[in-house]
């Protein structure tokens, strides 16, 4: 999981180019840093920022306005703060200023718990890690003297010792380090994920600054670029001693890595804290919405059209009525002083409506929302199911503001190394001289099913083996010991034939370094079944061979690279017989076998026909003997080759070819890349659920590939592989070309003239993508996609992509990640969920509308900057599948009934104001106008948009179907909101003519006045209460006792404080206040209002009731019918649930699954890491001094950026 | 070491049912049988209801007479805002051909008199209609004080407005004697309005506990001579008034007047035979081109003769019941086809 070094000139372009900011020359940004070692006063002048972090958000003194400040940046916030401001003014004031203030406190005081619960709880863990990594210590050079301080102390321009294994503490410029010529070996996993070793060197000038009293007269001044987030790039010169030496990142040592096999090393801070290149990475920049957020504040500026319209026919209806009737009505009540005319009446009763009106987009609504949110966030980091009890994390909500998008998934992007596999290679079975060993079998001899294994083979014979190895087949140990050259030639391959290092601490306790974690499972394989690789020299290679120790001299390493797809080492045995040894690709391989191996080699072919089909990893093993004088002819022209000044590498790789040749074939090893747990079975799932997954790895094609299978992506019953593999525009758009016409073709005949028009709509995309028959994959190399994703290529890659059932990327860099991600965002409107474990995943999953990171891994960056994370890949379904899927379910329930329940309440006014000549004379009591939204209808609806649920979780997996209503949208968008409001209006009518046409004739029981204005107000807002708790009810799926108590305690509530506002102790003290008093027990003991009451239950119920029978009966969706089948019991067979069964013919697929850079070969002979370094060797080395990193380096950018051309063909068809 | 496995094992989350949303609840279903049953029962109530309504305000009688411009000459005269101290009277005859059993009632109604008006509604002052403060005039805007800054009582819109036309019903044993009907005025209200909402600030001299104040412009009288012959009937008690306080919802309502006290010839009610309303005439009401009218009405155990509720009652229970059927039909159609649905 390496970033390719090279960058492609696209993807570079895209960047700022590094010295940006030197030409911003603004106020208050670095433009350059000069750091001088050894002078604290000096750097102080530039007043860098001190090693401390600090992640969180808030304190204690400065939460209260910072919070205030943000909360008022909120639109809806803003504007109710206006509608409170339109209340004070007494000529348009038609409501008691109260009726906004309170709900307005409410919400910012919810929202600012919620912020605080938030920022502390969320971040505690920031908080503790924040402490823990400020107070670590480490050893700074002060005035001449090691000194330990805390991390929070180390300043710009100290020196800092580190030992083996300790953190790296601030951006750090290597000066010297045990190692010789100022090598150091450092893990960056928690920098970019990847878990393999780097190297690092001092300038050589500096590598001398050995000990504490040379270091400290050490005045050097670093000038270089000032902080910025690229990892893979450092600029900048020492001066020291009036010369200037040219800094690159190969010196630096950044915070967040690990030293690793090295002693010592002292280091020169540069940056530190916040301008550290971590902490630059890790800043959460973007603020993600998600669609429902958006929808909603498209719906409510639409309800705020619609409040300006119905102000607009209320205000012309205002002015009409008082020029009309309000001027003969003078007499009784004269207009306002300030009112001289009616039109200026009407202009004012417009505010006094949209004061009155404003209810329709209810300030509870947002803060409502983010509760549901809450509770949502909790489930998910409560579930147990998401518990892995192995690294024991649960799984963890980051975000509180995504939940329903989780149920709209429709791509996911996903890494491969530590999120689908988990990077652990396994020896799992091996083919020697025509014999298969590996499988394992019960005690009866049939083959095991997985879950019963027997007991694992035992090496207790062996001294040196690696306890945690373990085999299952005892038939290969068995084979060693009676002494099958075949299988003892075969181990030794293993144990010689690799670019290992090792090291042994203690007697027997060995530790191997490997570059890849496939050499490491190999040489471990090996050393457990007795040929152990002890130790080498740059000329030598010790090995324990049953016991004994052989040392065997090493002649050549023919390293692997790219193109070669293979290694080979050319040793002399103690006997003096020289034998080269090779392991490589099968396909590479097989072509360079001896014709004498034909009889094994079919049954060896059939052997990795078999492992293939499992989806192991396969790597072929051969030799050959030499003898001496075709060697020493050969060394001769390898020694010519390597001298030539051009096309060295040609050349080379021509020599190579030529010795490995006429192999004969010993066998084949097997290693598995294990996957994570479930993880095929996740992803059948997530398919099954239209969900499309596209893997993007940093790894090479055919480790890639390989996992592909192995975890179902790709399958052989799909009708074609595309790869994707052009250097050139043309070559790529060839090739994306010809994927599309066969998908094409194959579903209907398309002739040449298919051209691709630039400025496709998406419909037309989706058209074409529909009618492709056939399952295709799409392959596609980083190179490749540096091109595809160019502005006038994006859109035919995207197109061809989306019409493959899968999509692996591979060998991209992080950007590249993200660039795919932001071009499905543009293109498809579709959600997008990106998963990755490493820091090159940050990218990606910042990018995407969710990002969920894989915790309990070594680097925390992608849990850092996800929205969720968890610790296993297979979570991923239950998060979408039952919790995603709920959330939207709960958020679009709860949305429908808000806006209706707020349109019912509101429009009643609207239809009043035809009857109260426009006066903006509300129909309820301004304190059941306050309360209504935050008391008596809030919780009931809290509680169904927190526990509801339609169908059982088991079912949401058994059905993944059920998920496509979230992809396509349907359960709540404009239509779905429409007929909200249309059921909120035609509530709000009955509500009012009803109890109108009673009230209008009506008298009560005692003769007396049934129509008074405050009657009619307590029976249409009991009326009301009553209709939206009925309503509730309807809506709420699944009635918890809590359903149960908040929809019965509203109801309860709400008489409950009707009657204490119309008790006669609060008229008493406040009569102006409370002027309703002995209302309730008047209105409500008439047997007319009663009948009214249930009459408009009644009407506005019953049809709802009829809709939805009648949709259960013509149309029902299949949550209905899931709902159903569960209601009679019927047990069904999960019949959509078609795992496939791969069979076990397959493609081969082999791959040198080593890591795609370049071994250690070349360092090995050079004998450069090596510690007893002889005087031989120390005088080729002070010749060519650092070269070997330059021209390393230079072969990897060649190798990478050469043509792959053979290898690389369709791997099928 | 020990405490790191302790501590990360609390990271496990607890196993009850409300984190693992495992809550026992009730899945609510829409069956077939439960909606059906739901939609019969429901409209078999309503339909019984309202023929029960329908029934019970037929049996009411009402008798409604429109006298606005039955006195046309009043009418005139009270347009003109002058004239306000001119007594004009007029009588109305009429017949009643029925026998008004048991309680009648009498109201008076105004057709588009908007007493809902928001600004009209809060145009009054409960702190001293309560009798706490008679000089508390806060809220009576545009009626708070008369020119010379002494405050209204009682302040407000709602009580300048009051209605002031007097009724005297009339019964005309035979062609020549003709003898009042006789009427109560109390039990015209709530009783929370009078023994609450509204108090005298003290039972004694009344007009002196109004000193300082004025009479609101439209009235004739000051307050504390509403009912000069009985002190309980007085002041912010004065049932007509406590009755035109308690605002219509709106534009025609009535307000009750009086009630028929049931001695000598009225025990039984009113008797059939000619009677007259002799009103005298106060209350202007063509100037908004309103209207006014009185009415003489009985009542049943749920109040008025509102046919309104007795009608919606049945249209409701009918269409509930049609529906019912509707839906069963449905379901009958679609059930073959949706047993296969199900079973496949």
């Amino acid at each position: 999981m390496t970033v390719p070094k090279e960058m492609p000139e696209k993807w570079a372009r895209a960047r700022p180019p590094p010295s940006w900011s030197r030409k911003k020359p603004s106020w208050g940004t670095e433009e350059e840093r000069r750091a001088r070692a050894n002078d604290r006063e000096y750097n102080e002048k530039f007043q860098y920022a001190s090693n401390c972090i600090k992640t969180s958000k808030y304190n204690i003194l400065t939460f209260l306005p910072v919070n205030l400040f943000e909360q008022f940046q909120e639109v809806a916030n803003t504007y109710f703060l206006f509608l409170l401001i339109l209340q004070l003014i007494p000529q348009i004031s038609s409501l008691s200023w109260f009726t906004t203030i309170v709900p307005l406190v409410l919400v910012l005081t919810i929202t600012a718990v919620k912020d605080a619960t938030d920022d502390y709880f969320s971040s505690q863990f920031r908080h503790k890690s924040d402490n823990q990594v400020n107070n670590r210590q480490s050893q700074v050079l002060i005035n001449g003297i090691l000194q330990q301080e805390q991390w929070m102390n180390v300043c710009v321009g100290d020196i800092i010792k580190l030992e083996n294994n300790q953190f790296v503490a601030a951006d750090l410029l290597l000066l010297s380090s045990s190692e010789p010529h100022g090598l150091c070996y450092i893990e960056t996993a928690e920098l970019d994920g990847e878990t393999n070793m780097k190297v690092r060197q001092a300038i050589p000038v500096t590598s001398e600054l050995g000990d504490i009293s040379k270091l400290a007269k050490f005045d050097g001044e670093v000038i270089c670029e000032p902080p910025n987030n690229k990892l893979d790039k450092f600029s900048g010169t020492l001066y020291w001693k009036e010369n200037k030496f040219p800094l690159s990142n190969q010196n630096m040592l950044l915070r967040g890595c690990v030293l690793r096999n090295t002693e010592w090393c002292f280091g020169l801070v540069i940056f530190a804290g916040p301008d550290t290149k971590l902490m630059q990475n890790s800043g959460r920049t973007k603020f993600k919405r998600t669609s429902i957020d958006r929808l909603m504040n498209t719906l409510v500026l639409w309800i705020f059209g619609f409040l300006v319209c119905m102000g607009v026919i209320l205000a012309i209806g205002n002015a009409i009525w008082e020029h009309e009737v309000g001027t003969r009505f003078q007499v009784y009540l004269p207009w306002d002083e300030a009112v001289d005319s009616a039109f200026f009446s009407g202009f004012l009763s417009f505010w006094s409506y949209i004061i009155i009106l404003n209810t329709v987009v209810p300030i509870s609504l947002y803060v409502s929302v983010e509760v549901i949110r809450l509770g949502h966030s909790y489930f998910i980091n409560w579930d147990k199911k998401m518990f892995c009890m192995k690294k024991r994390t649960p799984a963890e909500a980051r975000t509180t503001t995504l939940n329903e998008e989780l149920g709209q998934v429709e791509y996911i992007f996903s890494d491969k190394t530590g999120t689908l596999t988990q990077n652990i290679m396994v020896f799992n079975k091996c083919s020697i001289y025509g014999r298969s060993y590996g499988d394992v079998f019960d005690v009866l001899g049939h083959k095991a099913e997985l879950g019963e294994k027997p007991e694992p083979v035992d090496f207790s014979f062996n001294p040196l083996a690696d306890k945690k190895f373990l085999f299952w087949d005892p038939s290969l140990l068995e084979a060693v010991k009676i002494g099958d050259p075949h299988t003892h030639e075969f181990f030794r391959l293993l144990s010689l034939c690799h670019t290992v290092m090792s090291e042994e601490k203690n007697e027997g306790e060995l530790y191997y370094k490997a570059q890849s974690p496939d050499e490491g499972a190999l040489v471990t394989a090996a050393r457990n079944f007795g040929f152990v690789f002890r130790s080498r020299t740059p000329k030598t290679i010790t090995v324990h061979e049953m016991g004994t120790a052989i040392t065997y001299q090493l002649l050549a390493i023919l390293d692997f690279n790219n193109i070669r797809k293979r290694m080979s080492v050319i040793v002399r045995n103690p006997e003096g017989k020289i034998r080269l040894y090779c392991k490589g690709a099968d396909t590479i391989l097989l072509d360079r076998l001896h014709h004498s191996t034909q009889e094994l080699l079919n049954t060896t072919m059939d052997h990795l026909n078999e492992y293939a089909g499992e989806g192991l990893r396969t790597l072929v093993l051969a030799y050959r003997d030499l003898d001496e004088e075709y060697y020493e002819e050969w060394a001769e022209r390898r020694l010519q080759a390597s001298l030539a000044q051009d096309s060295r590498e040609d050349r080379l790789a021509s020599v190579y070819e030529e010795v490995e040749n006429n192999m004969m074939l010993l066998g084949a090893t097997a290693i598995e890349d294990k996957l994570q747990q479930g993880v095929p079975e996740t992803i059948a799932l997530l398919t099954l659920a239209n969900i499309k997954i596209w893997v993007l790895t940093g790894d090479k094609q055919e480790t890639a590939v390989n996992i592909g299978y192995s975890c179902k992506m790709l399958t052989d019953d799909m009708t074609e592989v595309f790869i994707v593999t052009g250097h050139t525009v043309l070559e790529v758009r060839e090739e994306l070309r010809k994927a599309r016409e066969k998908m094409m073709d194959s579903s209907r005949s398309v002739g040449n003239g298919f051209t691709y028009q630039e400025t496709l709509s998406s419909s037309k995309l989706t058209s074409v993508l529909e009618a492709v028959a056939g399952e295709y994959a799409l392959v596609i190399n980083g190179h490749s996609l540096a091109h595809a994703l160019e502005a006038d290529m994006e859109l035919e890659f995207l197109e061809t992509a989306c019409a493959c059932k899968a999509v692996i990327c591979c060998r991209v860099t992080p950007l590249q990640k993200a660039q795919v991600v932001e071009l499905v965002k543009k293109y498809k409107k579709a959600v997008t969920l990106a998963i990755g474990d490493g820091a090159n995943d940050v990218s990606m999953i910042k990018t995407a509308h969710i990002g969920v990171g894989i915790s309990g891994q070594e680097g925390i960056q992608a849990v850092l900057a996800s929205d969720y994370s968890f610790s296993q890949f297979k979570f991923l379904q239950r998060l979408l599948l039952v919790h995603g899927r709920w959330s939207y379910l709960r958020m679009c329930k709860f949305l429908c009934y808000f806006f209706y329940k707020n349109f019912a309440f509101t429009m009643v006014h609207f239809w009043f104001g035809f009857f109260c000549g426009f006066s903006a004379q509300t129909v309820y009591d301004q304190y059941f106008i306050t309360l209504y939204n935050i008391v008596y209808t809030s919780l009931p609806v809290l509680a169904m948009g927190v526990f509801d649920q339609d169908v059982p979780e088991q079912r949401s997996m058994e059905y993944p179907k059920l998920y496509e209503p979230g992809q396509l949208n349907l359960l709540f968008n404009k239509r779905e909101f429409f007929i909200c409001i249309a059921q909120g209006i035609y509530t709000s009518v009955l509500m009012f003519f009803i109890p109108y046409g009673v009230f209008a004739e009506a008298t009560r029981d005692d003769g007396t006045q049934l129509a008074d204005y405050q009657s009619f107000a307590v029976t249409v807002a009991t009326s009301l209460v009553i209709v939206v708790s009925v309503q509730i009810g309807l809506d709420t799926g699944y009635w918890t006792a809590i359903n149960h108590f908040f929809i019965w305690g509203s109801l309860a509530v709400y008489f409950a404080i009707l009657f204490a506002m119309h008790s006669n102790g609060l008229f008493d003290m406040f009569p102006n206040q409370f002027r309703f008093v002995g209302n309730a027990q008047n209105t409500l003991a008439q047997p007319t209002v009663w009948l009214t009451i249930v009459l408009t239950t009644v009407v506005c119920i019953m049809p709802v009731v009829a809709f939805r029978f009648l949709r259960l009966n013509l149309k029902p969706d299949l949550s209905d019918t899931v709902r159903y089948t569960q209601l009679v019991r019927k047990k069904q067979k999960a019949q959509h649930r078609c795992m496939r069964r791969v069979g076990r013919t397959g493609s081969r697929r082999s791959g040198y699954a080593f890591s795609h850079q370049e071994g250690f070969g070349e360092l090995i002979m050079s004998g450069k890491n090596m510690r007893l370094s002889s005087l031989a060797l120390s005088s080729f080395t002070t010749r060519s001094s650092s070269s070997w990193i330059e021209s390393l380096r230079r072969k990897k950018s060649d190798s990478a950026s050469s043509p792959s051309g053979s290898a690389d063909k369709p791997l099928k068809g | 070491m020990e405490e790191m496995p302790q501590h990360r094992l609390s990271r496990l989350p607890d196993n009850s049912a409300l984190k693992q949303q495992k809550l026992p609840a009730h899945r609510l279903h829409f069956t077939t049988t439960r909606v059906l049953f739901v939609f019969f029962t429901t409209g078999i109530f309503c339909l019984c209801m309202g023929i029960i309504l329908m029934l019970s305000a037929r049996r009411t009688q009402e008798i409604e007479i429109n006298y606005t411009r039955t006195c046309a000459n009043c009418a005139k005269l009270r347009e003109t805002a002058s004239n306000f101290d001119k007594e004009c009277t007029c009588s109305i005859p009429f017949y009643l051909s029925e026998k008004m059993k048991g309680k009648v009632y009498m109201y008076y109604k105004l057709h588009g008199f908007h007493q809902n008006l928001y600004r009209y509604i809060r145009s009054r002052s409960n702190r001293q209609l309560v009798g706490k403060d008679v000089k508390a005039v806060e809220n009576c805007y545009p009626f708070k004080t008369s020119n010379n800054d002494t405050p209204i009582v009682p302040c407000g819109a709602i009580a300048n407005s009051m209605f002031n036309d007097t009724i005297i019903l009339s019964y005309n044993i035979n062609s020549s004697v003709q003898i009042k009907v006789p009427m109560l005025k109390t039990g015209l209200t709530w009783w929370t309005d009078k023994y609450i909402k509204f108090q005298n600030p003290s039972l004694k001299n009344l007009a002196d506990e109004f000193r300082g104040t004025t009479k609101p412009p439209n009235w004739p009288n000051p307050i504390y001579e509403l009912d000069k012959k009985d002190p309980r009937n007085n002041g912010f008690l004065n049932e007509d008034l406590i009755v035109w306080m308690r605002t219509a919802a709106f534009p025609t309502f009535k307000k009750l007047y009086g009630r028929l006290n049931q001695t000598h010839h009225f025990i039984e009610g009113l008797p059939a035979g000619s009677y007259s309303f002799n009103i005298t005439y106060n209350f202007p009401v063509t100037r908004f081109q309103g209207e006014k009218s009185v009415v003489l009405s009985t009542l049943t155990w749920c109040g008025g003769n509102s046919l309104f509720l007795g009608l919606a009652y049945t249209v409701t229970g009918a269409t509930a019941l049609l529906a019912a059927f509707a839906m069963k039909a449905i379901h009958m159609m679609l059930k073959n086809k949706q047993m296969s649905f199900f079973h496949q």
